[in-house]
């Protein structure tokens, strides 16, 4: 059974720039000309960063499918996420060649410096942590992503300092 | 390629057929090859590894549920590998099923009804699963004699029991994820209110974000239930209870009939209704009354003893005194001054000695069932076909290429005939129009909506009908040699021009053309009314219209075409064919129209059969209370009275001098009695339903509740004309009744109790000893019914009507005059078409647990033709209420559609709500108690502003 809450209940609002209405607009706009129901929820979580129930809805909608259908293949992935991610993200390598160079000191000293007990969101909602299979840069393992910009090399003193930066811009950012 | 094939199956030559697969090639040939993911009825599937096989000249163990037969192939279920293969499976399966029920070394101690003595975990233990004994992963683990190597070392889930849903419990620490409730969802209903979630260790059933099932598009029909091989998916009601034995009857919520099998515990208790499997009506499904609404025959508050009123008041009797007060109370009132009103859910049997009581023993005609409140829907197909019956069967409507409904609530009325039709829908083999000013759930399915302003349907359809002949469409060879009165019917469409139908339907005509060609182009097309929001007297032209399109478009008495009159009522049908409705005499036949029938049925009955009107329905009240009615009889469930589609039933029963009636439960009606006789409910009787396909079935007693000392109608029947000294009432039992059903309703001849009794599919299943799903372990000996006019024994029987002639040899058809609508009460100026959906995509309903039960709340939208709304000063996003003329008041947020024709509130409502009520509800028989979705006239009023609360 799926963990994962929803506010039930949340306004159904189709307004310009509500949920529902982005994810439409995210699915009527995919520029593939083979549209599924797993295309549609790639391009929904694109937009949203997320796919909230509204976007599971849409997408039914859109393939005729029913919304249990749809979620069916939402919950099969691990990629696709149910709750709004947090404000920056932070993603290691934990493939072969970087596991080789080190990389699971990094991700276990981060885990814990981040006080998660795996992948997952940071309480504050600053740091979304995520592992990654291959980040496509083994030349410079072990590798992270940093909001998505690379970073090789990776040691866990710069991790940490990466990391920490990024929440004080966080926190200035809020501020 | 050939029609019969050999394989040899552990040695035995087997003869099956191609495209089978080998499970079943196996199963039908009484060989047993274990399976838990497999059902017959549903599409291979092969996750569960079970049925795995060795086959000559093969590589591996295939899986037998998705090997198609080949002809000469070796097969054998015990090869050392698939058996290994097998345990291996056994094995992974319980390293995550608690199986304390395996292992606990009291299995054998332990009786039946024994406390736990907690030699295992709570979880564990035997006790703790609803489905202990009737398990098919435990029959299975034992049929392999398992052996248990780690017991008790297996990962329990720990996942919540889903408890607070009607009807349901949900335990998915019991899953084996077979998958078996979703692709019955999917597969069997079309529904998918359930799919699998997650994947690889996770897997598992559930609902979008694991919503509650009243929210997730379920129509608790209960077809998961009944193939759930575990204890994952039960019945809330009778949980824990154990069958003593099984009988198999025929539901009584509707007139789809569906053949069920009820359990029965030692208590003589009915505990579950498991519909079966291979009955021709429902081929193994069922619906929410059905499966969940059989509870009242249990119920402590039934009346136990007769009663009759002494001194002002009701006070227990004997039977014989009851029955000689009431012959006494009725003897002075014979002749017109003497009605009937007998139930849906008498039988044949008792209707027809209900009809002949009053005709004979009281010479009146005044006899009708309650449920036939809209006789104006077969009245037009007798006039046109000749018999008050649709003509085609429930399950051919999945070979229909286009299917029409109008104005017909399927899944809550006669739910089981959505299933076909939702089923090729889906299959895309179907194109669906649905006619009716309602949000129901089968506009979700429609190519085409239509959505005329209530009580228009009349209009419409003929415009459609003008429509076909207009643009050639129609099947003039079949209309000129099947049919009279074309040229007159086509002259009455004179007013039915495409652009006045619009205007008086609200429809737009381009809908009008396009319904016109889906109907009369697609292939074999259907049409299923039922005059849900029609007034009075214009259900009649309707189905005179329904006729005449269905012989305009040639689509009678072909496969997959006919017409299908949807009323309520689980014996309408038997009360149409064996005379109880006051103009019509047994056998289809009007009394004042047939001196010859009349005169035959007199020569029967041996006393002349009165001429005179009778009042029928809610007349009957209205003589009642103008005194010309003095005396009633009224049998059965009153349940047809509170929703005044039959007018003031208890004024006009407070207005007679004397009522007598029999019933299973006190009611306002057995309050104003001065006799009542408590009543047998359908599981306690025996006798024949005919259903909406004109199949006569039996009915066999299935338990009696022994608090009670009841006797069937029949019984009253005849023991009150036998006490006023008539004659032909002196019948033994209900076999006999039937026999003379078969002399007076020549349909009926050729159909006896010692026929339909015979009349059954055998179907081989493997012993019973062997692990099986309910359902199979319940079939076998299936009574098929015999559908009127029913064909010499041994002859198989055709389900259609008028294949090479009509009743009278050719169609009659009638002229049809144009009805326009009513005028509306100023004060009342909108039309509310009140709708029910199971799911409404596009919005989220609210999901709230009051006490320990899931509720729906939403905000419900008033949904307005902008020119209406601006007519009520009223726009988008205002709250706004609607008021009838009786004081009911709705409240909603007005929405704004063109799609809504103006002078209509359209409002829908989700089904999920319904299903709450019923459950929550602690009358006897909730399920009789659905108010029907009719359209009422409304006012539409802002609702102002409190500022705050």
């Amino acid at each position: 059974m799926t963990t994962t809450s929803r506010p039930h209940g949340a306004p159904d609002d189709a307004s310009p720039g509500s949920l529902r209405e982005r994810a439409r607009r995210a699915i009527e706009e995919q520029p593939s000309p083979t549209v599924t129901v797993l295309s549609s929820l790639l391009a929904a979580q694109d937009e949203l960063g997320y796919l909230p129930y509204e976007a599971v809805d849409e997408v039914s909608l859109r393939t005729g499918s029913s919304v249990n259908e749809v979620w069916a293949v939402a919950s099969f992935y691990p990629n696709f996420r149910f709750t709004p991610p947090a404000r920056h993200s932070v993603e290691i390598c934990w493939g072969p060649t970087c596991h080789v160079l080190g990389a699971q000191p990094i991700l276990q000293g981060l885990v814990s410096h981040l006080g998660l007990d795996g992948e997952g969101d940071t309480e504050d909602g600053s740091i979304s942590f995520k592992y990654n299979t291959c980040l496509g840069v083994c030349p410079h393992a072990p590798a992270m992503s940093f909001d998505h910009e690379l970073a090789g090399r990776m040691s866990l003193d710069e991790a940490v300092s990466r990391v920490e930066r990024i929440r004080a811009a966080d926190v200035e950012q809020s501020a | 390629m050939a029609d019969e094939i050999t394989i040899t199956i552990d040695g035995r030559e087997v003869t099956t057929e191609p495209g089978k697969m080998v499970v079943q090639a196996a199963n039908d040939a009484g060989i047993y090859i274990p399976y838990l993911c497999y059902h017959p009825g549903m599409k291979p599937y092969g996750a569960c590894r079970m049925c795995v096989v060795e086959i000559e000249g093969q590589r591996g163990t295939p899986a037998s549920c998705t090997l198609p037969v080949r002809d000469g192939m070796v097969v054998n279920t015990q090869g050392g590998d698939a058996v290994q293969v097998r345990n291996t499976t056994l094995d992974l399966l319980l390293s995550e099923h608690p199986h304390g029920c395996l292992t606990c070394h009291r299995i054998d101690l332990c009786g039946p009804q024994d406390i736990c003595l907690r030699h295992v975990d709570v979880v564990d233990r035997c006790v703790t699963c609803p489905k202990n004994e009737r398990c098919e992963l435990k029959d299975t683990t034992r049929f392999h004699t398992q052996e248990l190597v780690s017991p008790l070392t297996y990962q329990y889930r720990n996942l919540q029991v889903e408890t607070k849903d009607p009807f349901y419990d949900r335990d998915y620490n019991l899953c084996i994820v077979c998958a078996r409730c979703t692709r019955a969802c999917d597969e069997l209903r079309g529904d998918v209110a359930i799919g699998m979630t997650e994947r690889a260790g996770q897997v598992l059933v559930g609902t979008v974000m694991g919503d509650s099932l009243l929210e997730s598009g379920c129509e608790f029909c209960g077809a998961c239930i009944d193939v759930c091989p575990v204890g994952a998916l039960t019945e809330t009601a009778y949980k824990w209870e154990r069958p003593a034995r099984v009988e198999q009857s025929v539901c009584a919520e509707c007139p789809v009939g569906c053949t069920m099998t009820y359990e029965v515990n030692h208590w003589e208790r009915v505990v579950r209704a498991v519909p079966e499997l291979n009955a021709p009506a429902n081929m193994g499904q069922a619906c929410f009354k059905g499966k969940f609404g059989f509870d009242y025959v249990n119920d402590k508050r039934r009346i136990r003893k007769p009663l009759v009123r002494r001194d002002g008041e009701l006070q227990e009797a004997s039977w014989e005194e009851a029955i000689a007060a009431a012959a006494e109370g009725l003897a002075p009132h014979r002749g017109s001054a003497f009605a009937l009103m007998a139930s849906p859910r008498n039988t044949n049997e008792e209707l027809y000695a209900a009809q002949k009581f009053t005709r004979v023993v009281m010479g009146s005609n005044s006899v009708d069932v309650a449920s036939n409140d809209r006789p104006g829907i077969v009245e037009g197909l007798q006039d046109v076909f000749g018999y008050f019956a649709g003509t085609m069967t429930v399950w051919e409507l999945a070979d229909s290429a286009a299917v029409m409904v109008v104005s017909a609530n399927l899944t809550e009325e006669q739910n089981v005939v959505g299933v076909p039709v939702k089923r090729a829908v889906r299959a895309g083999t179907q194109q669906l129009i649905v006619v009716d000013s309602r949000e129901v759930e089968l506009t979700r399915y429609a190519s085409l909506w239509l959505r005329p302003y209530p009580g228009t349907d009349p209009v419409l359809l003929g415009g459609i009908l003008r429509c076909i002949v207009d643009n050639g469409l129609a099947d003039m060879e079949f209309v000129n040699e099947r049919a009279e009165g074309w040229d007159e019917l086509v002259a009455c469409l004179a007013p039915f021009t495409l652009d006045a139908v619009a205007a008086e339907t609200g429809v737009p005509a381009s809908s009008i053309e396009q319904a016109a060609r889906l109907y009369a182009t697609s292939g074999p097309a259907a049409l299923l009314f039922g005059g849900d929001s029609s007034i009075g007297g214009t259900r009649r032209t309707l189905s005179r219209i329904v006729a005449a399109l269905a012989v305009a478009t040639g689509n009678v008495g072909k496969p997959g075409a006919g017409v299908m009159p949807l009323y309520q009522g689980a014996n309408t049908q038997g009360a149409l064919d064996v005379g109880v409705w006051p103009p019509a005499l047994p056998g289809h036949n009007l009394t004042q129209e047939s001196p010859e029938v009349r005169e035959a049925l007199s020569a029967l009955w041996g006393v002349p059969v009165p001429l005179e009107h009778g009042g029928g329905n809610r007349h009957m009240f209205d003589h009642a209370r103008e005194g010309r009615i003095k005396a009633m009889l009224m049998l059965g469930d009153h349940v047809h009275y509170e929703d005044g589609t039959l007018g003031d039933v208890l004024g006009g029963l407070d207005a007679l001098d004397f009522l007598v009636a029999t019933s299973a439960f006190p009611s306002e009606i057995t309050e104003r009695a001065n006799v009542v006789f408590p009543s047998e409910v359908w599981a306690e009787k025996t006798g024949t339903y005919t259903n909406v396909e004109r199949r006569v079935q039996p009915l066999l007693k299935v338990a009696k509740n022994k608090r009670v000392d009841s006797r069937s109608d029949l019984d009253v029947l005849c023991a009150v004309a036998q006490a006023m000294g008539a004659q032909g009432f002196a019948w033994d039992g209900p076999p006999q009744v039937l026999d003379e059903i078969a002399q007076a309703v020549p349909e009926y001849a050729g159909i006896s109790w010692e026929r339909l009794l015979r009349e059954r599919l055998d179907i081989v299943t493997t012993p019973s000893d062997e692990p099986q799903p309910t359902q199979v372990m319940y079939t076998g000996n299936v009574l098929t019914g015999l559908q009127w006019p029913c064909a010499p024994e041994g002859a198989s029987g055709d389900g259609q009507l008028f294949v090479d002639r009509f009743r009278h040899g050719k169609a009659r058809l009638q002229p049809v005059a144009w009805h326009s609508r009513p005028e509306q009460d100023a004060r009342f100026p909108l039309m509310l078409a009140h709708g029910r959906v199971l799911i409404e995509p596009g919005r989220k309903p609210n999901v709230t647990v009051v006490g320990k039960r899931n509720r729906v709340e939403r905000e419900e939208r008033l949904v307005l033709n902008p020119a209406d709304a601006a007519a009520a000063k009223l726009s988008e996003g205002d709250a706004a209420s609607v008021t009838t003329a009786d004081g009911t008041e709705r409240r909603g947020v007005v929405a704004l559609s063109d799609a809504v024709p103006a002078g209509v509130v359209s409002l829908t409502t989700l089904f999920g709500e319904l299903a709450v009520e019923v459950d929550s509800s602690d009358r006897p028989d909730p399920m009789n108690h659905i108010a029907r979705l009719n359209a009422v006239p409304v006012r539409i009023e802002p609702v102002q502003c409190s500022g705050g609360t």
